[in-house]
């Protein structure tokens, strides 16, 4: 009885102790964010509860060897409890997959709202392109027995609510093996045919395997669901489309009014390497193609998922704008864009149309 | 502060534990007391005036009662513990409950008074009440030592989810306790053991819970794992929390008493709660129900009785229609199977059977909202609700949680206990049961860490 007092004890205190005494950490890199640090002590923070609150998300976020014990519950909760899914995480065939369930009509119909106002106030005078991207579910779910969203019916919304736009239906030029394992995203190397699909929809040449190389990045890409499933995965390998055409483009960013390159390397060190492609999330962007036809120019609104695509659809264009409308306000639109005659292309994922909430 | 959390299993109790057992005997009361005031107020420190208040009324009326010579006084003295403390817990617990029936009835727009339900209000007024109540029956002497008394009702093992531990039951230990390493494994243990049902079963059974409330693809089949998955949640919450608040005590040197002996392998619902929070259920046969004179009145009295006593179990876990509902259909399941005697002729698998099912369906009602979501339920349950017998949904969350649910119907029985129980008179049993206890810590731990953390079900009561 002692022995096994004492052992337990002994582990327990040895836990407290590194709970007490480690250093604080600032950053969580498989979780992609800053962890909460020590709260304020004062009679004010103890007596709002403010103290108490902030303590509970610090000792969750500083307890030592935090990773490991997310895996170990991972682990538990999939092999243990047989549970199918980890956080709404699943990972089959080596993927790891949100489970995105089920189709949010009203989310939909919020974006289709939003698009139509577009439409009304901008594009009237345009041609119209509609692109869903679908999601790695569309590719795994099923097959997985996994839950998924009614892709069907989400295009049929789609098609139904947007008779003004010329739908591209993107699903046949894809499949599972052409995403991140540990990320959302679509991996850039593996889009020429998806590229080829809404090239011939917009009129314009397809890209070229032989006009590109592949450079891989050398850090290791851990995407956003490496850190939600908690499981041990090998990370990502993140690859370049590089050209010729694509470095005489120069990209000009509206909010800091600077202008940079295609691929952002400064953006090597983030916490999201996906952020290389057009520097991540940014509300307004166009790039100058001094190769392309100057008398054609592409607008594109996007989602993430449009960063590493659009560069394979510029060799067509002489000016390529995107718009991120979950970043900018659509009424503020005319004062920097001109619609009329232009190539417009909606390119969204099915899971932001899934959770359009952010579209202004 | 819960104990299923970082702070209290990696911050709270190691201090308290080392400054326990540094401090010597004579102190370990106030170490007690003041860590418990700690542990309340860490919630909502405003609460602690209300907490220092029933200590200080409770002690100030027991030393009224000890002290006062003629029976009319010590009446007086007990009347003013139970009229205040009631008082307390009908403003803060029942008066918004009344108020809006009221507003329902007469149409008039009173105001509510929205007042926090101060987190265990219920299980110390009625720990409280045992103390005065046994005082003036002369059961106990009342206690002099202020600190004594306070530790008694702050005790932060079962402060605020039980078990309902009488002053007579502790008396003795709360002057004078041993300690000792065996205490201390053997509460360490039945800690973690309440720690693993807590987390990895009941907070598992609300996440399943949670989906089927947000589900846009309910179907008959999944009213029914939710029905079942809600009977074993409230079990393995509940019974979980007083694992852990029987196996802190045994550490502070403490025997409580127990509170769960497996409740869902009864054979009628009369055994269900001799199993079933044992400490409430015979709180209110020795304060209640004998006092109103139990079974040794008229058939029409005696009926009565039932009814108050299982409306007061049913109002003391909620303010709300509902749990009134689910006192009464008690008081009426108890009453059928008193003048149905032929009900205990009947196979015990059949009547094992049965009683699950009612205990099983009254959680239903138990766990409503409203009672037009009780409506729905039971109209969904029984295939009155328009719903498909199952969807993708359904049948997904069927599989993913089978382990569950196997997991949790095996662990509702004595099987798990009695075979960790023939292992641990083996050596190598032994070294197993060590590893299985380190096993538990770490993945519970595991799961804080990764915050899937909910709150415990009886903190509301």
């Amino acid at each position: 009885m002692k022995h096994k007092a004492m052992i337990l004890l002994l582990v327990w205190g040895a836990l407290t102790l590194a709970a007490w005494f480690s250093p604080e950490k600032e950053l969580s890199v498989s979780e992609r964010r800053p962890l909460a640090g020590k709260p304020e002590l004062s009679a004010g923070t103890v007596f709002s509860g403010n103290f108490m609150e902030d303590f509970e998300d610090y000792s969750l976020d500083q307890f030592p060897f935090r990773d490991s014990f997310r895996r170990l519950k991972a682990w538990f909760h999939y092999s243990v409890l047989g549970q199918r899914d980890n956080n709404g995480i699943y990972v089959y065939q080596g993927h790891a997959v949100k489970q995105e369930y089920p189709l949010n009509e009203t989310s939909v119909a919020h974006a289709l709202n939003r698009f139509q106002t577009l439409y009304e106030t901008y594009l009237t005078q345009s041609n119209v392109y509609m692109a869903i991207v679908p999601d790695k579910g569309y590719y795994l779910a099923e097959q997985s027995g996994h839950l998924a969203m009614d892709y069907d019916r989400l295009y049929e919304l789609v098609e139904a609510g947007m008779p003004w736009a010329t739908q591209v239906d993107l699903r046949d030029s894809l499949s599972a093996g052409d995403y991140y394992r540990t990320d959302t995203h679509w991996r850039q190397e593996q889009l020429l045919d998806a590229a080829g699909v809404l090239c011939q929809a917009l009129g314009t040449a397809p890209p070229k395997a032989e006009d590109y190389t592949r450079t891989a990045l050398d850090r290791p890409f851990y995407g956003v669901y490496y850190g939600q499933a908690a499981l041990p995965m090998e990370p990502d390998i993140l690859y370049l489309l590089e050209s010729s055409l694509l470095e005489n483009c120069t990209v000009y960013d509206y909010e800091t009014g600077k202008t940079g390159s295609v691929y952002d390397r400064a953006k090597l060190d983030s916490q999201d390497l996906y952020d290389v492609f057009l520097s991540g999330a940014r509300s307004l962007l166009t790039i100058e193609n001094p190769d392309g036809d100057p008398d054609r120019e592409l607008i594109v609104f996007r989602d993430s998922f449009g960063s590493s695509m659009i560069p394979l659809l510029v060799q067509g264009y002489g000016k390529v704008t995107l718009v991120d409308i979950r970043y900018i306000r659509m009424e503020l639109l005319g004062e920097y864009l001109d619609f009329a005659g232009k190539d417009v292309l909606l390119l969204y994922s099915t899971l932001v149309l899934n959770n359009s909430a952010a579209i202004k | 502060m819960v104990f299923s959390s970082i702070p209290f299993l990696y911050y709270f109790l190691p201090a308290v534990l080392a400054v326990y057992f540094l401090t010597p005997d004579r102190g370990k009361n106030a170490v007690l007391l003041l860590a418990s005031l700690v542990f309340y107020g860490w919630g909502e420190p405003k609460l602690l005036v209300l907490m220092v208040f029933t200590i200080a009324l409770f002690y100030g009326c027991g030393l009224a009662i000890g002290r006062a010579e003629q029976q009319r006084w010590k009446k007086l003295w007990l009347i003013v513990s139970i009229v205040i403390s009631l008082g307390l817990l009908g403003l803060f617990k029942y008066a918004d409950f009344f108020l809006s029936t009221f507003r329902d009835v007469t149409g008039w727009q009173v105001p509510l008074l929205k007042l926090a339900l101060p987190v265990g209000i219920s299980f110390y007024t009625f720990q409280c009440l045992s103390y005065t109540i046994d005082v003036y029956r002369g059961k106990v002497p009342a206690q002099r030592n202020p600190v004594t008394f306070g530790a008694y009702v702050a005790l932060f093992p079962q402060l605020i989810a039980g078990p309902i531990v009488r002053y007579a039951d502790v008396v003795r230990e709360l002057e004078s306790r041993k300690h000792s390493w065996e205490n201390t494994a053997l509460g360490l243990r039945r800690f973690l053991v309440g720690l693993g049902k807590k987390v990895l079963l009941a907070d598992n059974f609300a996440l399943l819970i949670r989906l089927f409330r947000e589900s846009g693809e309910p179907s008959v089949l999944f009213y029914w794992m939710y029905a079942l998955a809600f009977s074993l949640n409230i079990y393995f919450d509940f019974s979980g929390y007083s694992d852990m608040a029987i196996g802190l005590g045994r550490v502070f040197g403490f025997h409580f008493p127990e509170n769960f002996n497996y409740p869902y392998l009864s054979q009628s619902v009369t055994e269900f709660w001799r199993r079933w929070h044992i400490s409430l259920g015979s709180w209110f046969r020795d304060y209640v129900y004998i006092p109103l004179g139990g079974n040794r009145v008229s058939r029409g009295r005696w009926v009565c009785n039932i009814l108050v006593v299982w409306m007061l179990t049913g109002l003391w876990h909620g303010a709300a229609w509902n749990f009134v509902l689910w006192g009464l259909l008690f008081a009426a399941l108890l009453l059928v199977e008193k003048w149905a005697p032929g009900l205990q002729k009947l196979p015990s698998v059949l009547r094992r059977f049965g009683t699950l099912l009612a205990v099983m369906l009254s959680f239903v009602l138990f766990n409503a909202e409203s009672l037009s979501q009780t409506g729905s339920d039971f109209a969904c349950l029984f295939g009155f609700g328009g719903l498909p017998l199952v969807t993708a949904q359904t049948r997904y969350y069927l599989t993913s949680c089978t382990v569950l649910f196997l997991v949790g119907m095996l662990g509702a029985t004595p099987v798990v206990k009695a075979a960790a129980e023939r292992l641990g008179r083996t050596k190598a049993g032994n070294g197993l049961e060590l590893a299985m206890l380190l096993g538990l810590l770490l993945v519970c731990t595991a799961y804080l860490v990764d915050g899937s953390f909910s709150p415990f079900l009886y903190f509301r009561f």
